[in-house]
């Protein structure tokens, strides 16, 4: 008739039967129902504490992730929030210096009627990107604004090869996107209102804003991905 | 897995808006036409017709050569369901103010994708 000491899964020990070779056993109480009593097998103790101590760890390590993208998530919407707050305010100026354009100008030289409709090509526009995330599975695009590039292949050799000049080459950019501006409110005749030329910058400025937007878009998606994954993970 | 963003080094950015934003920004040189006399904006005023802004919003998002597409918030408000419905990460569709409709967060399609994080209510009232 042997002695079995088989921790439950509360930890409790279960002595199924008495054993008569009480010596080889001296720190066993022999009782004959469930007790909490200490463990004889100090080994067996050892291990299951071991044991619970690394299932405590697991959670605590999953859910410092979860608190990250969490946060990450909040912080992408934070961000997406204070930007729109600021293109409201760029796209109020701009409004507010076209109207006072348009007062000065005329509003039969400000309208959509005399737009350009000939073939062109956009003279500001987007370089879209796919940054890997080696985390997930998934790809946000990256946008990047390119304002007032030149259609013109000669200008951009002319630049490559003044590299050794920064300053030169950075007046000859400021004059090209000076040009590019220009040309582009020619439509609206050739002497315009200093407003309508604040307008153009407030605009750009907006242009910029959103293209940030547009970014913080992306990650807040993505990360809004990701807690919903967990959250899911979690419930099943 | 959802399937790779084609890289695009000279996108587009297509307007659905009033005739001020879409002057300001054809003035910061996002304006485009081609050959077929095709356009990167419309134009809303009192006569567009929802067909016509559906059809522009329908073009918009799948062209290839636009990346983000930007519609007044209230244009928005006029085909709401197709925005709603739109879940592709490119071209990225920027609901924006106009003269006399201001930014509304409650309304704004991508927070309400993400809104059963909480509620809206928490995310609109701080702002204003």
């Amino acid at each position: 008739m042997g002695l079995w000491l088989e921790p439950n899964s509360n930890g409790r020990t279960y002595c199924s039967s008495l054993s008569c070779n009480f010596r080889n056993l001296p720190q066993v109480q022999l009782r004959s129902r469930i007790v909490d009593t200490p463990i004889s097998n100090r080994r067996t103790e050892m291990t299951m504490e071991r044991q619970q101590r690394e299932e405590e760890k697991k959670p605590q390590t999953s859910e410092n992730d979860k608190d990250e993208k969490v946060v990450q998530f909040l912080d992408s919407l934070n961000d997406y929030l204070t930007l729109m707050d600021s293109l409201s305010s760029a796209l109020r100026q701009g409004w507010l210096e076209l109207a006072s354009a348009r007062h000065s100008m005329g509003s039969w030289r400000i309208n959509s009627a005399i737009l350009d409709h000939k073939f062109h090509s956009a003279s500001t526009t987007l370089q879209l990107s796919s940054p890997d995330d080696s985390n997930y599975n998934m790809k946000q695009p990256h946008f990047t604004l390119r304002k007032w590039e030149s259609c013109d292949d000669e200008d951009f050799q002319s630049k490559e090869v003044k590299l050794d000049e920064d300053e030169v080459q950075k007046n000859s950019d400021d004059v090209q996107v000076q040009k590019e501006r220009s040309k582009t409110l020619l439509v609206f005749g050739a002497l315009v209102s200093p407003k309508l030329r604040d307008a153009q910058l407030s605009f750009e400025t907006a242009l910029e804003t959103l293209v940030d937007i547009a970014n913080r878009r992306s990650v807040m998606l993505s990360a809004y991905d990701h807690v919903r994954e967990e959250i899911l993970g979690t419930k099943q | 897995m959802r399937a790779p963003i084609a890289t695009n080094n000279s996108a587009l950015i297509a307007m659905i808006a009033d005739e001020d934003t879409v002057t300001g920004f054809l003035m910061a040189g996002v304006g485009n036409v081609d050959l077929r006399r095709k356009t990167n904006y419309l134009i809303v005023d009192s006569k567009t017709t929802v067909k016509a802004i559906e059809d522009a919003f329908k073009e918009f998002t799948t062209r290839e050569d636009i990346a983000i597409v930007l519609i007044s918030q209230y244009v928005a408000n006029m085909i709401r369901f197709l925005v709603d419905r739109y879940n592709k990460p490119v071209p990225a569709i920027l609901e924006i103010p106009s003269k006399d409709h201001p930014y509304d967060p409650a309304q704004d399609s991508v927070l309400s994708r993400v809104k059963h994080l909480f509620s809206t209510e928490s995310v609109a009232s701080g702002r204003r």
